[in-house]
């Protein structure tokens, strides 16, 4: 909010500004209580519930998992005492040595770069249309949002008798239809998963869309086609930037969804699929750490996915968001 | 993009049973053509995204399983709502339902009081931390159930005792972190000449989060909640940890239960599947269709034009 | 003030993973043990746990019911647990909680080895009567329910030795005799499937699951490598025993019938045989009921290389066994509930209310008067004499992993070279076996 301050005439000596600390304006008077607590204390009062939320249900079992990482350890019944010993860094060597780990990282590679660009141009494609759609928009809204309402182990089934073998799809296509059919065929399982995971996510992300849309002003709209823009340049010079803050929020939320992607290759390719071609990291951490009692070396591949996001995240933020106040 | 319409105020597209007087400048041939396009596109697209949905419906109303392409179009003489009633003999619908609606409602709670304070001092306010826990809650939002799922059970069923509790079940999601982060965001994308006008007037901060921001947050608001909602609402895995009295289950982990106990004794074991899958969606759905109205609408633009 | 932004966020983000890395370290320090008291003779109520699925809660009601009255000041409350894939998650994480109950009948004798490394598990042979009470109702199988250490971690209960169901309807339609199927040899049973399939009766011959958890194995590979090497576990001893010319010789037949399209390769949502796409399956006898109105079906013991007489074949037990857990505090109770509910009456009602094979010696003479009534079950009574368990070993779980992801590449879809995945297999597996 630094701007406001510095860019509406407000008299120094004005209480308003001196509350705001008058940034940029008082000079060596800012008061301890600034001082130790930022410009609006009061910040921390509203902040806190949620504080206390993430350092309770979260602080524990993270900071627990990264412990794991770093020794041997396995989950024990109450009073029972069993050495952990610390063994550094021979998780993550085992870890970042396993064939069938490095194989999951490529699969979740897969899969975002099929399914970001594809949720993303056709969330706002979609959107955009919808938002110009005068008849039948609730229905349209209803159609997109469906898929993103129902629970993911009841539209498996579906798509499973869709896509198996004898299924539609392949009655439709005939020769083309690959063999092995398009589940259990290792070179299209992950693909497959992409194009289910993106379907049922599209209508939120429609939906953040459309709320962004209503921000764009419209008198940007006018004055484009004023100077003679078609659809596709308005589109591109008022649409996209308008909508910025939403593009990085949707790209954020695919591609944490991606990294994270658990129920989808457990149900939809039972368990790893095909010679193990649609694994993720997170079904390898699954099957580690809680089917076969290795939790420390699942907590090692854990923190090398959060890692990986977080840099994949951080880089989008750079490319993506503008200057905050 | 159709020539302006002269006199149209933000908001108007969604009155749809308020005719607007539309003066249009110039019809090109062009703009019609597209816009039975743009109509075509979307219908194509709600087709295939309800395809899925349809055939669930049909599936869960046949009699005897029919996987054959004909199946997709409900015949008759297989209709039946058996599948239904059977799972309402199975398990207590209504009170997993109950138990749903006081999970979900637990977390839509925490989360829009918690969460909207949260979002708005991440967004508005500078203090001491801010920093920090805006990287704690992308962190959150990154990090997997799964990494944290055993601690996390530990610590609550074991060192804070609530096992088989209502408080058990919300806790770990009593407050969404992307509903924070997208009402930071939202909040980030108000024009600040309103809260440079409240600070002129010399409000308070309490008072400017309480008559300004908080009256215009309802698009954000209503986004949060169709968000929040479906987490818990399908969320299987943590009520199925946290509670063995069937009362206290939600209807996704007693249909779970159901499903992996109904392929012995019924006819249809794959309708009464689906049959489960649709009366744990149309809550969802119908909660979307009564409150999509409000969904997009935004008195926004008044506020900041003169 | 305007640092460049990625480096104070950076700072912040590390703040904030030290601030989480010292509460973890304070919790470490100090994460409370329970203390465990001698528990094994107090008596008091306890609670229990079994699986929902319909006719084991019958039993397990009348079996509660029966106890509670007869001893008012010991009552048993009971719940039900899921029997789906995550019950052992669920047990795992609730003996991590200590919030599991004294006695869950549905422990799966492939989890005992990772609940007892947990400490999670009682030792059985503990009680005074404890090892002689299993061995004599359990007879000459129950030495492969013992653990390592030569005790008794679980207590076997009942099993399901899995046999070939066919569909008598779908095989006349097929031209093959419906009353003695030719199913007693590999090549007989390839030949029998072909024709099967090839005279469009059904699509499939069979339909094992082919997804790659790491229980399916037990339907399709052991129950034929059990027969084929005369009643041989997986591992033995830390050592790998499938990698011989018999355990080649069954994948090899496996391999055959996915090459040839005899079974599908992709997941059937649903009951393959059931639906009649399967003209046969690898089940136990609670198929019975399932099957009962729905398929008219005959049963026949898997087949081997070369045609064993049937009272001499092999087959994997698939049995559910009761563990007593760590927080138990009234053993005494426990133990003593433990034995009334494998007394010979209560089996006998198990028997007849479920049709699942008690583990307990020469079943199908102490219920003559059931199997007389009820033919059906009796070829599987006196298969259950000769039933395979999985190994109790370390890394039971991960064993069985390796084996399936070596086996789902090789054998169902042909990527590899059958001997060759199970080598690579057999050594894995044998350094996993001889951990701790």
């Amino acid at each position: 909010m630094t701007t406001s301050a510095t860019r509406s005439p407000v008299p120094r000596d004005h209480p308003a500004a001196q509350a705001a600390g008058g940034a940029g304006g008082g000079q060596h008077r800012t008061p301890l209580v600034t001082r130790l607590f930022g410009r609006q204390p009061i910040g921390m009062l509203l902040a806190a519930p949620y504080a206390v939320f993430i350092a309770v249900i979260f602080a524990y079992p993270i900071g627990f998992a990264v412990y794991m990482s770093f020794t041997d350890y396995y989950f024990t019944a109450p009073g029972v005492t069993v050495p952990h010993p610390f063994v550094g860094f021979d998780n993550y060597k085992t870890v970042l040595t396993d064939p069938a780990v490095l194989a999951s990282f490529g699969h979740v590679g897969i899969f975002l770069i099929l399914n970001v660009p594809l949720t993303v141009a056709l969330s706002l494609g979609l959107a955009v249309a919808l938002n110009r759609a005068i008849h039948f928009r609730t229905f349209f809204r209803a159609a997109y949002y469906v898929p993103y309402v129902t629970a993911s182990v009841a539209v498996v089934a579906v798509w499973l008798f869709l896509f198996s073998s004898t299924g539609l799809v392949n009655q439709i296509l005939g020769p083309l239809a690959p063999d092995p059919s398009w589940l259990v065929n290792s070179v299209w399982a992950m693909p497959m998963i992409a194009l289910f995971v993106t379907w049922k996510q599209l209508g939120f992300f429609i939906l953040l869309y459309l709320a962004a849309l209503q921000n764009v002003p419209k008198e940007l709209y006018e004055s484009a086609s004023v100077d003679g823009a078609g659809a596709w340049r308005s589109f591109r010079s008022v649409t996209v930037p308008g909508v910025r803050q939403a593009t990085a929020l949707v790209l954020l939320l695919a591609i944490v969804t991606g990294a994270n992607l658990f129920t989808e290759p457990y149900l939809l390719t039972g368990g790893g699929g095909p010679d193990g071609a649609s694994t993720t990291p997170v079904l390898l951490m699954y099957q580690q750490g809680i089917q076969q009692g290795k939790p420390s070396t699942a907590s090692a591949i854990g923190v090398v996915l959060v890692i990986l996001v977080l840099i994949v995240a951080l880089v989008n933020r750079r490319l993506t968001e503008r200057s905050e106040r | 993009m159709t020539a302006p319409r002269i006199q149209a105020q933000p908001g108007d597209e969604q009155d749809d049973d308020r005719s607007v007087p539309v003066v249009v400048a110039t019809v090109t041939q062009g703009s019609r053509w597209r816009r039975w396009l743009v109509m075509g596109a979307l219908f194509t697209g709600a087709v295939v995204f309800l395809f899925p949905f349809y055939y669930m419906i049909v599936a869960s109303l046949q009699r005897s399983p029919n996987t054959s392409v004909g199946g997709a179009f409900p015949s008759l003489g297989n209709l039946t709502l058996d599948n239904y009633a059977q799972i309402n003999a199975s398990l207590n619908l209504w009170q997993s339902l109950l138990n749903s609606g006081i999970f979900t409602g637990g977390v839509l709670l925490g989360t829009l009081v918690f969460g909207v304070l949260g979002g708005y001092a991440l967004a508005m306010l500078h203090f001491r931390g801010r920093g920090v826990l805006f990287s704690a809650m992308l962190l959150v939002l990154v990090v997997p159930f799964q990494l944290s799922m055993i601690p996390l059970y530990v610590l609550i069923a074991r060192d804070y005792g609530l096992g088989d509790t209502y408080l058990g079940m919300i806790l770990p999601f009593a407050i969404n972190s992307t509903a924070v982060f997208i009402f930071r965001q939202y909040f980030l994308q108000l024009p600040s000449e309103l809260f440079d006008a409240a600070r002129i007037d010399g409000a308070g901060e309490l008072r400017t989060l309480w008559s300004i921001a908080l009256p215009l947050v309802r698009p954000a608001l209503l986004t949060a909640v169709l968000l929040t909602f479906i987490g818990p609402w399908n969320e299987f895995l943590w009520p199925f940890l946290i509670t063995k009295q069937q009362a206290k289950q939600p209807l996704a982990v007693s249909l779970a239960n159901y499903i992996s106990t109904v392929q012995a004794s019924t006819v249809n074991p794959y309708g009464a599947i689906l049959a489960g899958a649709v009366v744990l969606a149309v809550p969802a759905v119908a909660l979307f269709l009564l409150f999509q109205r409000h969904f997009v609408s935004t008195d926004l633009g008044s506020g900041v034009k003169g | 003030m305007r640092p460049s932004r990625p480096s104070r966020r950076y700072r912040h983000g590390l703040a904030a993973a030290v601030l989480a890395g010292a509460i973890v370290v304070l919790t470490a320090c100090g994460s409370s043990g329970g203390g465990s008291t001698d528990a094994a003779s107090a008596h008091g109520p306890i609670k229990i746990w079994y699986s929902n699925n319909e006719q084991e809660i019958a039993w397990g009601k009348q079996v509660v019911d029966a106890w509670n009255t007869a001893h008012p000041t010991e009552q048993v409350t009971a719940e039900q647990i899921p029997t789906g894939k995550s019950s052992e998650d669920v047990i795992g994480a609730a003996i991590t909680a200590g919030t599991e109950p004294c006695l869950i009948y549905n422990t799966s004798p492939a989890a005992v080895p990772g609940f007892q490394k947990q400490g999670g598990l009682i030792d059985l042979s503990s009680f005074p009567d404890g090892t002689s009470y299993i061995e004599t109702r359990t007879g000459a199988l129950a030495k492969q329910y013992a653990s390592t250490d030569g005790h008794y971690y679980q207590m076997p209960w009942k099993s399901n030795p899995v046999m070939i169901f066919y569909n008598k309807d779908l095989l006349t339609k097929a031209g093959v005799d419906p009353t003695k199927p030719p199913l007693a040899t590999y090549d007989e049973f390839l030949a029998t499937a072909k024709k099967i399939v090839d005279s469009g009766a059904a699509p499939y011959a069979i339909y094992p699951a082919p997804s790659s958890e790491f229980y399916q194995s037990w339907f399709d590979f052991y129950p034929l490598f059990a027969a084929a090497s005369g009643g041989k576990q997986l591992v033995a001893d830390g050592k790998s025993q499938f990698n011989t010319p018999e355990g080649l010789a069954v994948a090899n037949f496996w391999q055959q019938i996915y090459a040839q399209k005899l079974a599908g390769n992709e997941t059937y949502t649903g009951d393959a045989f059931a639906d009649g796409k399967a003209a046969m399956a690898i089940v136990g006898p609670w198929a019975i009921a399932v099957y009962k109105d729905k398929v008219n079906w005959g049963v026949a013991p898997v087949p081997t290389a070369t045609g064993m007489k049937a009272d001499q074949i092999h087959t994997f037990s698939d049995a559910k066994n009761v563990g007593m857990y760590a927080s138990c505090t009234n053993q005494g109770t426990a133990w003593d509930f433990l034995k009334f509910s494998t007394s010979q009456e209560q089996d006998g009602q198990l028997l007849t209310l479920t049709g699942q094979m008690p583990l307990r010696t020469d079943v199908p003479a102490t219920y003559a008067d059931y199997f007389a009534k009820n033919p059906d079950y009796k070829l599987f009574a006196e298969q259950a004499a000769r039933t395979v368990e999985v190994p109790n070993t370390a890394n039971s779980v991960e064993i069985w992993q390796t084996f399936r992801d070596a086996w789902t590449s090789a054998v169902i879809f042909g990527k590899s070279g059958v001997q060759q995945a199970m080598t690579d297999a057999a050594t894995k597996i044998d350094q996993l076996a001889s951990q701790k």
